[in-house]
C-alpha cells in the first residue's frame, strides 16, 4: 500500500493518490507514514522535472495533489507533528522588479514541501527584508528577479542584510530569469536555484533535512 | 503616432507549452491540456487580451558607433543598433501590450492558491505577446514595402549593447499614453505583458529567427522558455 501512495503521487495521478490516502486514514494507518511516503512521492518527482521528463506545470500540479494530500492528512496529525514545520523562509522580487509568476511558484512549492514561507511581494525594498528576517528569525532567504536591473537590487539587499548584522545568522538564494551562478557571486547570495525544485532542494539543504 | 488596436490573435496550444517550459522529453498529461484549452476559452469569452500596438518610423539622419540620430532632434543610444542596422535608412519604434486585465486575472488566481490556472494563464500571456509582435511588425513590413523597403528583425532595450535605460526614450518616441503602456521607477513596462522594440528599415535589411536569438544568448542553457529548431 505505501509503495502505491509514492508511485501515483509521483505519477501525478491525483484522484488515485486521494483514494489511497482516505483509504489509509480509514484503516487507521498512522497519518505521519502517509506524509512521509507523500514525499518520497515528490522527491521521485523532483527527479524525474531535473531529468526533464516532467516540465513546470507538472512540477506544480504535484504540488496542488500534494496540499490536497496534505488537507486530508491533517486533522489526523497531532499537535506535535502538525507545527513540524521545516523551517521558515522570507522571500520577494526585489525592489525595482516587479514579476511575481516564477516567485509566486517557488512559494507555491515550498509551502507544500512544509516550509513556513513569508512572501513580502514583489518590488521589496532591502529594508522590509531585513525587518522581515528580524520579525521571523527565518534562517533562509530567497530573492527573486526576472530581469537584469534584479542584479544590483539583489546585490543591495544581500549588504543590508549584512549591515543588520544578520549574515552570518541566513542563507540567502537568488532565482528568476536572467540569474545565474555568475550573478550569485556578484550578489554574495550563497547558492542560485535555476527552478523551483532546486529552491525547494536549496531550503531542506540548508535546514538540515535534504 | 499611429496606434492599432483590435488586432486579432490566433493562439495556439503548442505556443502556451513552450511558454510553460516544455522541452526536451516532457509528455503533456491530458489534465494540462484540457486546463490550458479552458483557460484560452475563457480568455476569450472574458476578454482579458486586449492588444494594442503603438509605433512610428523615424528618418535615420545620421549614425555613429554609440548612436543612431533621427529626425527631429530625437535618438537611439547605444552601440547595438547602428551595428546591425547599419543600413537602415529609417528606424520604427514599436510598442505592443495585451492590457492589464489578463495578468489581474493571473494574481486574482495566486492570490486565491489556485497557482497552476495561474502559471498558465501567464504564460498565455505571454504567448498572446510572442502572436502580437509578429502582427505588429508583419503590418509595418506591409506599410513600408510599398517604398521597397524591407523590415528587420527586432531588438529590445536590454539586449547587450542596447540599455533598458533607453526604455524611457522609446516610450516618449511613441503615443504610450494611448494604449495604457508606462514604466516603473526602474524601467519595468507596466502592463508587464507588454514589450518595446526597434526595427530597421530600407533597402536591404537582416533577419534572423528566434531560435537563433535564443541559440546565441547567454541563458541558452538553461532557459525553459528556448525556441530551438
Amino acid at each position: 500500500m505505501a509503495k502505491d501512495l509514492v508511485n501515483t503521487l509521483a505519477d501525478l495521478k491525483e484522484q488515485e493518490a486521494i483514494e489511497i490516502v482516505k483509504d489509509r486514514l480509514s484503516a487507521g494507518d498512522d497519518p505521519f507514514k502517509i506524509m512521509e511516503d507523500a514525499r518520497k512521492g515528490m522527491e521521485i518527482v523532483g527527479k524525474r522535472f531535473s531529468e526533464s521528463e516532467y516540465f513546470i506545470p507538472d512540477l506544480v500540479y504535484s504540488g496542488e495533489i500534494l496540499r490536497v494530500v496534505t488537507e486530508l492528512v491533517k486533522p489526523k496529525l497531532t499537535k506535535t507533528t502538525e507545527s513540524k514545520k521545516l523551517g521558515k523562509v522570507v522571500f520577494g522580487t526585489v525592489a525595482g522588479d516587479i514579476h511575481d509568476i516564477g516567485k509566486d511558484i517557488v512559494v507555491f512549492m515550498l509551502d507544500v514541501n512544509g516550509f513556513e514561507v513569508h512572501d513580502l511581494g514583489v518590488d521589496i525594498p532591502a529594508q522590509k527584508f531585513v525587518e522581515k528576517i528580524k520579525e521571523t528569525g527565518a534562517p533562509i532567504v530567497g530573492l527573486s528577479g526576472f530581469l537584469t536591473l534584479a542584479f544590483d537590487s539583489m546585490k543591495e539587499t544581500v549588504e543590508a542584510i549584512k549591515a543588520a548584522g544578520l549574515r552570518d545568522k541566513v542563507k540567502v538564494m537568488i532565482g528568476g530569469g536572467q540569474m545565474s551562478d555568475e550573478i550569485k557571486n556578484y550578489t554574495g547570495a550563497d547558492a542560485y536555484g535555476k527552478d523551483a525544485m532546486a529552491g525547494v532542494s536549496l531550503a531542506k539543504k540548508w535546514t538540515g533535512v535534504g | 503616432m499611429p496606434v492599432i488596436r483590435d488586432i486579432p490573435l490566433s493562439l495556439k496550444t503548442r505556443e502556451v507549452l513552450r511558454r510553460q517550459g516544455l522541452g526536451g522529453g516532457a509528455k503533456v498529461r491530458p489534465e494540462i491540456k484540457s486546463l490550458i484549452r479552458e483557460l484560452l476559452a475563457s480568455v476569450k469569452k472574458a476578454r482579458l487580451l486586449e492588444p494594442a500596438v503603438a509605433y512610428e518610423c523615424y528618418t535615420v539622419s545620421s549614425m555613429n558607433g554609440s548612436q543612431i540620430s533621427l529626425e527631429g532632434d530625437k535618438a537611439i543610444h547605444g552601440p547595438l543598433i547602428p551595428a546591425i542596422f547599419p543600413e537602415a535608412k529609417k528606424l520604427a519604434i514599436i510598442l505592443c501590450t495585451i492590457g492589464p486585465r489578463l495578468e489581474k486575472q493571473v494574481t486574482d488566481y495566486s492570490k486565491s492558491g489556485e497557482t497552476m490556472r495561474g502559471m498558465i494563464l501567464d504564460g498565455i500571456g505571454s504567448t498572446a505577446v510572442d502572436m502580437l509582435v509578429p502582427e505588429a511588425l508583419r503590418l509595418i513590413a506591409s506599410e513600408v514595402s510599398s517604398r521597397d523597403y524591407e523590415t528587420s528583425s527586432p531588438v529590445n532595450p536590454g539586449m547587450p549593447g542596447f540599455p533598458l535605460t533607453e526604455q524611457w526614450n522609446l516610450l516618449g518616441l511613441v503615443n504610450a499614453d494611448e494604449i495604457g503602456v508606462s514604466l516603473t521607477a526602474s524601467g519595468v513596462l507596466v502592463p508587464r505583458k507588454s514589450t518595446s522594440m526597434v526595427i530597421g528599415i530600407g533597402p536591404k535589411m537582416t533577419r534572423w529567427t528566434e531560435a537563433e536569438v535564443c541559440a546565441r544568448c547567454s541563458l541558452r542553457e538553461t532557459c525553459h522558455y528556448k525556441v530551438t529548431g
